[in-house]
């Protein structure tokens, strides 16, 4: 009976474990080989350079830029899609009966394809469009979107957070939702207003839903690749660049298979580092502000 | 009276801000319908065109003299086969793994629970590159198979059907064992039955991911004829950038059957997506 029950368990477990051993422990295995290794994906030739790619990529311009992309991203990013999110959740949680649907119609941008999304960005900012005719009649001229740096950066990380502003807000609505009903009443009864309660219970009460949403939107960041393949390309002047385009490039475009996994090696080192410290800061922020 | 006029006043802040909320979140939707409907001369010029007409999707199909027909209709169908293929597989899959590793007892569960975890905190990026080695040693690059296989099953999806399915009664299994139901009949006609909204949640996400990737289907096909709808109009949004109106037809006909499968699923929604984010 127990050894019947045994072979149950890994008969039904196997597609996973078949699975993990062709697309998790094989290339997992490769690629630590890989990343020591020059090799152009075709020939028979590999040699054997150490630790070269990781140099090279430590200098290279091109990977510094998308080093710094996701932290230009951010700025952007976050306070908006934050205040849109929590917005969002207080505004549907506030419905009643129509809480439901105002949540699925919220969700709606989540559901979007990049590259559709792309397409429509890039033409309502076109240079005949009825918003840069808005800005003729206003200044006389139009802002190149795609071509100045800082407004490209601005396009794509607004963009991304018209995407997940609504499936973040997902998040904070079952915060809200887990909320005692006594706390708002016992500040009623102490005579606080709205506002009161909303700064001394209801963000306290959110901060594990914002903790979670600072790691999934900063982690978010690190493997933008859509937004800008089809708008920018990495440009004006790498401004855009991002570690996945990066990868993409160096891999199925200039052939390097060694260094793109050096980079993406890199790329993971970064994202590890960057949601440490996010995670160190949130937890010193919540000691601070006494909500944990 | 103050007490009215202010209840009022922040009924009426609360539908602006819906409204608002909601057209911005429609916007660009309704955007790409109605440009794909435009005249030629209109398109991206007005947001809503003077008349509509059918003829950038009749250009799709037909291509024109000027430039290359593309195959838009086999791309969709490419689309519908990969991305329904991907996500059965990866219901079935985390559906009797999620089973295997919450309701039987077996030496080996603990280790596998702990091994999925570090797999979903492992950086796939670093993957990227060797998978696609893999899919080409195993003869499945430019193939549906490579689009298919390497996306057959889900992490997220077992830890889902995992945390789930701890939540069943133990009777209610150990009646089935009794009355000499093997495991399988039990997952398809105790267990899923009763997991339907969390399947349906998890399964429009899967859905919806499998639909709109970009990245790895660009990698692993290389004829226009095996592209994915998506993978087609990115490449095509280059040369055909003086053709906006056909290329707003083809995101609609992409963009439709994801709607078309949350609407689907919506009666599901709101209560699988409590399961979902808990």
């Amino acid at each position: 009976m127990r050894r019947r029950e045994e072979m149950r368990g890994w008969l039904l477990a196997s597609p996973y474990l078949l699975f993990s051993l062709i697309f998790f422990v094989v290339p997992f295995a490769w690629a630590a080989v890989l990343v020591f290794t020059r090799w152009d994906l075709i020939s028979p030739q590999r040699h054997w350079v150490g630790l070269a790619n990781f140099a090279e990529a430590l200098a290279s311009p091109r990977v510094q830029a998308a080093f710094w992309t996701p932290f230009k991203f951010m700025a952007i990013f976050l306070p908006t899609v934050l205040v849109a999110a929590i917005a969002i959740a207080l505004l549907v949680n506030s419905l009643g009966r129509w809480s439901g649907l105002a949540a699925v119609g919220f969700f709606m941008p989540y559901l979007a394809s990049g590259v559709a999304m792309a397409l429509v960005v890039q033409g309502i900012l076109s240079y005949n469009s009825p918003v840069s005719d808005v800005f003729f009649r206003l200044f006389g001229d139009v802002p190149d979107w795609l071509g100045v740096p800082a407004l490209a950066i601005t396009v794509i990380a607004l963009m991304i957070a018209w995407k997940f502003s609504g499936y973040y807000a997902l998040i904070f609505l079952a915060g809200l939702q887990s909320i005692p009903r006594e706390l708002y009443e016992a500040a009623a009864i102490d005579g606080a207003g709205q506002w009161t309660s909303f700064w001394r219970i209801t963000l306290p009460q959110l901060y594990p839903a914002l903790y979670s949403v600072m790691i999934l939107a900063v982690g978010l960041m690190f493997g933008i690749f859509t937004e800008p393949y089809m708008l920018t390309g990495g440009g004006p002047d790498l401004a855009t660049h991002t570690w996945y385009l990066e990868i993409y490039y160096q891999a199925f475009s200039a052939l390097r298979a060694g260094y793109a996994s050096a980079v993406a090696v890199l790329n993971a080192v970064a994202v590890f580092l960057v949601l440490t410290v996010v995670r160190r800061l949130m937890e010193w922020w919540g000691r601070a502000t006494g909500w944990v | 009276m103050g007490v009215r006029r202010a209840r009022a006043l922040r009924a009426v802040g609360k539908a602006i801000l819906l409204i608002v909320g909601l057209a911005v979140s429609i916007f660009p939707y309704a955007y790409m319908v109605l440009q794909s409907l435009a005249p030629w001369s209109e398109v991206n010029r007005s947001i809503v065109p003077t008349q509509l007409t059918v003829r950038s999707y009749d250009w799709l199909l037909h291509g024109s003299a000027i430039a290359l027909a593309r195959p838009w209709l086999r791309a969709f169908g490419n689309s519908a086969l990969v991305t329904s293929a991907s996500t059965l597989l990866m219901l079935a899959s985390a559906l009797v793994v999620g089973y295997a590793l919450s309701r039987l007892r077996w030496r080996g569960r603990d280790v596998v629970n702990q091994v999925i975890l570090f797999q979903m905190f492992y950086p796939a990026i670093i993957l990227l590159v060797p998978t696609f080695l893999v899919v080409r040693q195993l003869g499945m690059y430019d193939t549906y198979w490579g689009m298919i296989v390497p996306k057959a099953v889900n992490l997220w999806a077992i830890f889902m059907y995992v945390s789930f399915f701890k939540s069943i009664p133990q009777e209610v299994l150990e009646a089935a064992r009794i009355d000499g139901a093997g495991e399988l009949r039990i997952i398809s006609r105790i267990v899923l039955p009763m997991s339907i909204p969390i399947t349906a949640v998890v399964g429009l996400f899967l859905f919806m991911e499998r639909w709109s990737e970009l990245l790895w289907d660009l990698i692993v096909v290389k004829e226009y004829r095996m592209m994915t709808l998506n993978v087609l109009i990115a490449t095509m949004s280059g040369p055909y950038a003086t053709y906006p109106g056909p290329l707003y037809a083809a995101s609609t006909l992409l963009t439709l059957p994801i709607v078309l499968v949350f609407v689907a699923a919506s009666r599901y929604f709101t209560r699988g997506i409590q399961l979902v984010f808990k």
